[in-house]
């Protein structure tokens, strides 16, 4: 998605000056607006009424439009050569100054919204949004410069460390706020504050030099990574309340990655995925000691785990056999009805039309929690003077899932296996041709996906307390091929922040729910057409979705010079 | 004995006849741009939704027969300006993209569609509210009291249903066969490049292929309606699928397969209702079995009961 | 092309910002908490709600949030409660067990929730449950009808799965047999049963089953249907010659309207009798009006409400309470659910210091609650069993559902 270009390359040229003044004044005027009362009312956001004291929210717009002065200031000043070139001030200006203009379109509409109309934005809003708006007009008028070369740096071990721990910090403060408000509008500015950020930080070369410099110290962005989400609990203050969307939105985030590996690296679209958690799900309740099981064997949960990932592959392996051979379009549909045939299957296995089972749509509930290495689930427990409710312990459990589900997804993309993958996608036949087992692969695919879904029902199953057909239907299948899709396409950051915002935004957006699924259509329409490699792109992906557009080959191509020059490793998963 | 055969044999056609009906949009499209239109299910939703508008914008409420034509009219405009705008803002600009992109976009479509229909539908004024049952207008003629012969009950509508589905395939055979557009549509699908150097605008084909399935789809949900007095908006998913199998079935591209697989798999369907002994008989299974019918024709029949000219073996 | 796209854009904007400042008004209040009313020396109490509040079954869930609203605000009125101010707090569950459980996570970590009213669904109860349970927090349900919720998963040696779980309507295994009893009563000897799989649906029909068998009537055929089905055609096909002078049908009316006028439309006319998940408005539109409907019959708890003067009096205060939802079918089992909540808290909140402490003995006090309620005697069995067992027959006449039998069920 591009912006479209409104003022032509020779008038930014002339303009130039002029659109640094106005960068400049706009950013401090914002800045200094944040001093005045924005509300009339308290109620709305947090409280804006306050003269010459800025509120949070008012704090993230400040530093917009200093950051936005700043660097527009900066990239006028600093010297030719290095100071002016190394870092992108003016793409940052840029950057920064449209994300002020969005962010105030939010604020003053939430306002607005949640007062009852925008007469309850006070002088001190308009002040700002006149501010960012003369940003936004005056960085338009700015000339870009070449791309910033921050990233072709490199730091000292200890600097690089440093940051990677910083950069980590930021992201448990931001899980920690973001899931801390209550108020929608708050959420969604929120929401615009990090993506803007982020944003600045990219087109002003921070974020290509920080994944270059984990790039260099993987092992400590992966060590750091896990210590940051084994770290989120403990800022809950012993509150289930956060942690309990926490854990579905790890289980969400297991299974996609599970069918990111069908989808993203074989290129297999399973609209039937759902079919497998809930294939794990009921085995493992059958399997339980919940008194509605309707077998008489409980089993310890290790091997409940297993044989629910087996029971799940095994489906996969009959669902695939047949299908694999064929092309790829009736793999969808029929996937679609295997789905189907499951949810109808799990509620007429109930004694009446079939042998007793599932308990019909009743399913099965009263599933005990789990009670692994004499740790009870259920309990609360006090570590270093925090407790950790019952979700919190699904956490953990669920934070080792994920780690070895990354491991297996990262080194089967690494691998010939992932290789023949590739060859696959891109062209099946000439895949054949070179020796590729492409029907094996295929099933390989398929049933692993499946089974590690499977795994995941195995947990969920406990989690839930009660499993039932009816949270297995197709939609939940379309959601999780949706988090794949937004995401990004065989990368594990990418699903990872796609199942995070699609499971989380219903949650925060309680006032959405009615067009939620409206939104959600009009979503993977839009994502299709515009960036069909998802938001956190992979590269290869990204040319498979715009194989006639030379520019961007060439932009990849450059990039994967300047890594062979500086000798640096692509972060994990972005093959 | 012989009396439940042929209630069955009467039920299977009936709700063979639908499954054709909308079988054929899934296997003319396909035909020509080998896309799965995931969302044609939703057309069919459209079409007798756009039944019922035309009902209520009739005004009066009359019930009489001559209703009925004006309101497959409407039907049939409503569905086929959707399948239209589908095709040229989504599917289109996605031609030359990875199969991945079209497939997803239909799912989207048709969540989209759904929603659309559930949530706005009431809104106009003087519409009835989409999210529970729409009550579909009894019109005379094609409701009402049964035909019984030989203990075996026929409703009107089903009568109705039979009808439409004969008349639009002697209609398509002669639009296929004795019609330039037919003749291009045909060389089309054979072989695009070759029509396209011919001078047949594919453009224009595509569009042809989209309307004509949505137009049948929209004389199916008008039958459905009056078969079944009411309509919601989620009739179109599982509808859809099934109609898919048939299309399969029948093998896909082949437009008289999908009307010989429809018939076919509604005809299997009922009669697994009737006479699969034991528990696994019985309505509650009668969708599993339509789809097994689907999986078990793609280990064995791949290119379907009529053959189809494009089956891409792996 | 790039103007254009300008222009589209400036007229969206436009059309936005006129809509957000369309009909602004400056809110009224300015301090937020308006201070005062001797708010200090009360304490908060908060009554949670857990029902659908979004999506197809919101005027159910706001129905009983309503009514639980209500209760609360008379309570305080009358300040049945000294020293403390009740609260409601609503979450939304949208019908679905995740998004129930989460509700059930937040109200639990509020230290001055002490019960919850809800949920609508038996299955969303399910997973509500344990959450409250291990919190001690007190769950009276206005709606869930699923037998085992209270009586575990062996109902011939009944074993109560959670303490702390009370419902006020009565159960599956009261009003299916109640209907059989009806039947067989006006001369009806043999029935074809039909349900839609889901578990109110199913527990109807197998408490009628067994009722109608053991009073010696014959069940001519059972069938089911599915849920998303809209067609009935081979179900009807299948029970016809069987030739039974009655259908009951487990399930909700959106399924049984549509079943009752395509059997009639099939040349099989027989009434249609089913549970309280029927007995709605809606059933007769969806069954296509008057014609097609009357003689068709449903089970409801408690006794019609124009019978009862506690009943008449929710509903005049409900009117008077300027709603904009109707209180639904469970308003009047939401009513009476807070109340019993209320009610307990006299005993409990007594001597206590904060809420979160009282949590346990107002499960305790639940047991010993009696009153007469907008449904009746409002009480509960070992089981938290509502003991009332007073039933209502309704038939649907001239395209109404008018009372036809009111009786206690033995």
């Amino acid at each position: 998605m591009r912006i479209p270009q409104l003022v032509s390359p020779e008038q930014q040229q002339r303009l130039h000056p002029i659109g640094t003044v106005l960068t400049v004044v706009g950013g401090l005027v914002l800045l200094a607006s944040t001093f005045l009362p924005w509300a009339y009312s308290s109620a709305a956001l947090d409280d804006m009424t306050i003269l010459g004291y800025p509120s949070t929210l008012q704090l993230y717009a400040a530093g917009f439009g200093l950051g936005a002065a700043v660097f527009a200031f900066l990239g006028r000043r600093l010297a030719r050569g290095d100071g002016r070139q190394v870092v992108g001030w003016t793409r940052g200006a840029k950057t920064a100054s449209v994300a002020a203009a969005v962010y105030l379109v939010v604020i003053l509409g939430s306002i607005g919204l949640e007062l009852g109309g925008l007469v309850n934005v006070v002088y001190g809003g308009w002040v700002a949004l006149v501010g960012a708006l003369v940003a936004l007009v005056g960085s338009r008028l700015l000339v870009s410069g070449r791309p910033p070369r921050l990233a072709r740096r490199v730091p000292p071990a200890w600097l690089g460390i440093l940051s990677i721990a910083a950069a980590m910090a930021v992201v448990l403060y931001a899980a920690y706020y973001g899931l801390d408000q209550e108020d929608a509008g708050g959420f969604v500015s929120f929401v615009v504050v990090a993506i803007g950020a982020v944003a600045v930080l990219f087109r002003l070369g921070v974020m290509r030099w920080l994944s270059a410099v984990s790039g260099r110290h993987r092992k400590v962005l992966i060590f750091a990574a896990f210590l940051t989400a084994f770290a989120f609990p403990f800022t809950q203050n012993g509150s289930d309340e956060n942690m309990s969307i926490a854990t579905q939105v790890l289980i969400f985030a297991v299974t996609a990655l599970g069918l990111n590996i069908v989808v993203g690296l074989a290129g297999l679209l399973d609209l039937g995925y759902i079919a497998f958690l809930g294939a794990g799900a009921f085995t493992a309740a059958i399997l339980s000691n919940s008194v509605f099981s309707t077998v008489d064997w409980h089993p310890p949960f290790i091997v409940v785990v297993l044989i629910s990932g087996a029971v799940s592959g095994t489906l996969g392996l009959i669902i695939g056999t047949p299908t694999l051979r064929v092309s790829g379009d009736y793999l969808a549909i029929v996937t679609l009805a295997f789905g189907e045939i499951f949810r109808f299957g799990m509620i007429n296995l109930d004694g009446t039309d079939g042998p007793d089972l599932t308990n019909g749509s009743n399913g099965i509930p009263g599933v005990p929690d789990l009670n692994l290495f004499g740790l009870d689930f259920k309990d609360t427990h006090t570590v270093l003077g925090i407790q950790l409710g019952r979700f919190a312990n699904y956490y953990f459990l669920l934070l080792v899932l994920i780690a070895v589900v990354i491991l297996i997804f990262v080194r089967l993309n690494n691998s010939r296996i992932g290789r023949g993958w590739v060859a696959i996608r891109e062209d099946e036949k000439a895949a054949e041709a070179m020796g590729v087992n492409v029907f094996g692969l295929k099933l390989f695919a398929f049933a692993s996906g499946a089974f590690l879904a499977g795994v995941a029902g195995s947990i969920k199953a406990h989690h839930d307390v009660s499993v039932t057909p009816d949270q297995y239907i197709f939609l939940e299948s379309a959601f999780l091929l949706a988090a794949v899709v937004l995401g990004g396409m065989g990368t594990v950051l990418g699903v990872l922040v796609g199942a995070t915002l699609l499971k989380l935004m219903p949650e925060k957006l309680r006032f959405v729910e009615e067009y939620r699924l409206l939104i959600f259509g009009l979503l993977l329409v839009v994502m299709m057409r515009f960036r069909p490699e998802g938001l956190v792109a992979s590269k290869r992906r990204q040319l498979e979705f715009h194989d006639d557009d030379d520019e961007l080959a060439e932009k990849i191509q450059s990039d994967i010079d300047e890594r062979e020059a500086t000798g640096v490793v692509p972060v994990g998963g972005q093959a | 004995m012989t009396q439940s055969f042929f209630q069955a044999l009467a039920d299977g056609l009936t709700l063979g006849s639908l499954y054709a009906l909308i079988a054929v949009g899934y296997t003319v499209v396909y035909g020509i741009v080998q896309l799965i239109n995931f969302a044609h299910g939703e057309i069919f939703m459209v079409g007798a939704f756009g039944a019922v508008a035309t009902f209520v914008v009739l005004g009066g409420g009359t019930l009489a027969w001559w209703v009925l034509p004006i309101m497959l009219a409407g039907g049939i405009v409503a569905a086929v300006l959707v399948a239209l705008a589908t095709e040229r803002l989504a599917y289109r600009p996605l031609r030359n993209a990875p199969r991945l992109a079209p497939l997803i976009t239909a799912i989207g479509i048709s969540v989209f569609l759904q929603e659309a229909v559930r949530l706005f539908y009431g809104r106009i004024p003087g519409f009835p509210d989409a999210k529970s049952n729409v009550q579909f207008p009894n019109i005379q003629g094609v409701t009402g009291s049964p035909f019984v012969i030989g203990g075996v009950t026929i409703q009107r509508a089903a009568v109705f249903t039979v009808v439409a589905l004969v008349i639009c395939t002697i209609f398509l055979y002669g639009f296929v066969n004795r019609t330039r557009l037919g003749r291009a549509m045909q060389a089309t699908s054979q072989d695009p490049d070759t029509a396209r150097l011919m001078g047949i605008d594919i453009d224009k084909i595509i569009m042809i292929a989209f309307a004509l399935g949505a137009a049948l789809a929209a004389v199916a949900g008008m039958a459905q309606g009056l078969l079944n007095h009411n309509i919601n908006f989620r009739m179109g998913f599982i509808a859809g699928l099934k109609a898919f199998s048939a299309a399969v079935l029948g093998g896909i591209g082949n437009i008289y397969g999908a009307v010989l697989g429809g018939l076919v798999l509604g005809v299997a369907e009922s009669m697994a209702v009737t006479y699969v002994p034991g528990v696994f008989g019985g309505s509650a299974w009668k969708d599993v079995w339509a789809f097994i019918i689907l999986i078990l024709v793609l280990v064995f029949r791949p290119q379907g009961l009529l053959g189809a000219r494009v089956v891409d073996r792996a | 092309m790039r103007n254009k796209r300008l222009v589209i854009a400036g007229a969206t904007l436009l059309a936005a910002t006129l809509t957000i400042t369309g009909c602004g008004t400056r809110s009224a209040d300015t301090g937020g908490q308006a201070g005062g009313s001797g708010s200090g020396s009360q304490k908060v109490a908060k009554i949670g709600v857990i029902a659908p509040l979004t999506g197809d079954l919101a005027p159910l869930g706001l129905g009983i949030q309503n009514s639980v609203d209500l209760a609360i605000k008379q309570a305080n009125e009358k300040g049945t409660i000294p020293g403390w101010k009740l609260e409601i707090d609503a979450e939304d569950d949208t019908a679905t067990p995740d998004t129930g459980r989460n509700a059930a996570t937040k109200l639990a970590a509020d230290d001055e929730v002490v019960g919850v009213v809800g949920t609508l669904n038996s299955s969303v109860a399910q997973a509500v449950q344990p959450v409250l349970n291990s919190a001690n927090i007190v769950e009276v349900s206005p709606a869930n009808t699923n037998p085992t919720l209270t009586k575990g998963p062996n109902l011939d040696d009944p074993k109560r799965p959670y303490a702390n779980y009370f419902r006020t309507c009565t159960t599956d295994s009261i009003q299916g047999p109640f209907a059989a009893q009806y039947l067989f009563g006006v001369g009806i000897k043999k029935v074809a049963t039909v349900h839609d799989k889901k578990a109110y649906g199913q527990g109807l029909v197998e408490a009628f089953t067994t009722e109608f068998k053991k009073l010696g009537g014959t069940i001519t055929d059972a069938e089911t249907i599915n849920p998303d089905d809209s067609n009935y055609g081979p179900v009807i096909s299948k029970i016809k010659p069987g030739a039974p002078q009655a259908l009951y049908y487990g399930g909700e009316y959106p399924q049984a309207g549509p079943l009752s006028q395509q059997m009639k439309g099939a040349d099989l006319d027989i009434p249609l009798m089913g549970g309280d998940g029927i007995y709605d408005p809606n059933y007769i539109k969806q069954a296509g009006g008057a014609k097609v409907a009357d003689g068709d019959l449903a089970t409801s708890v408690g006794a019609p409400t124009d019978t009862l003067a506690s009943a008449k009096q929710f509903v005049t205060d409900y009117k008077a309470g300027g709603y904009s939802d109707p209180y639904g079918a469970y308003g009047a089992y939401a009513y009476d659910s807070a109340n019993a909540i209320i009610n307990a808290l006299k005993t409990s909140l007594a001597n206590a210091s904060d809420a979160k402490s009282a949590r346990q003995a107002t499960i305790q006090a639940m047991s010993s609650v009696s009153f007469e309620g907008a449904t009746g005697k409002v009480g509960f069995d070992q089981y938290g069993d509502a003991t009332t067992r007073v039933l209502t027959v309704y038939k649907v006449d001239n395209g109404e559902w008018k009372a036809e039998k009111t009786d206690e069920f033995k």
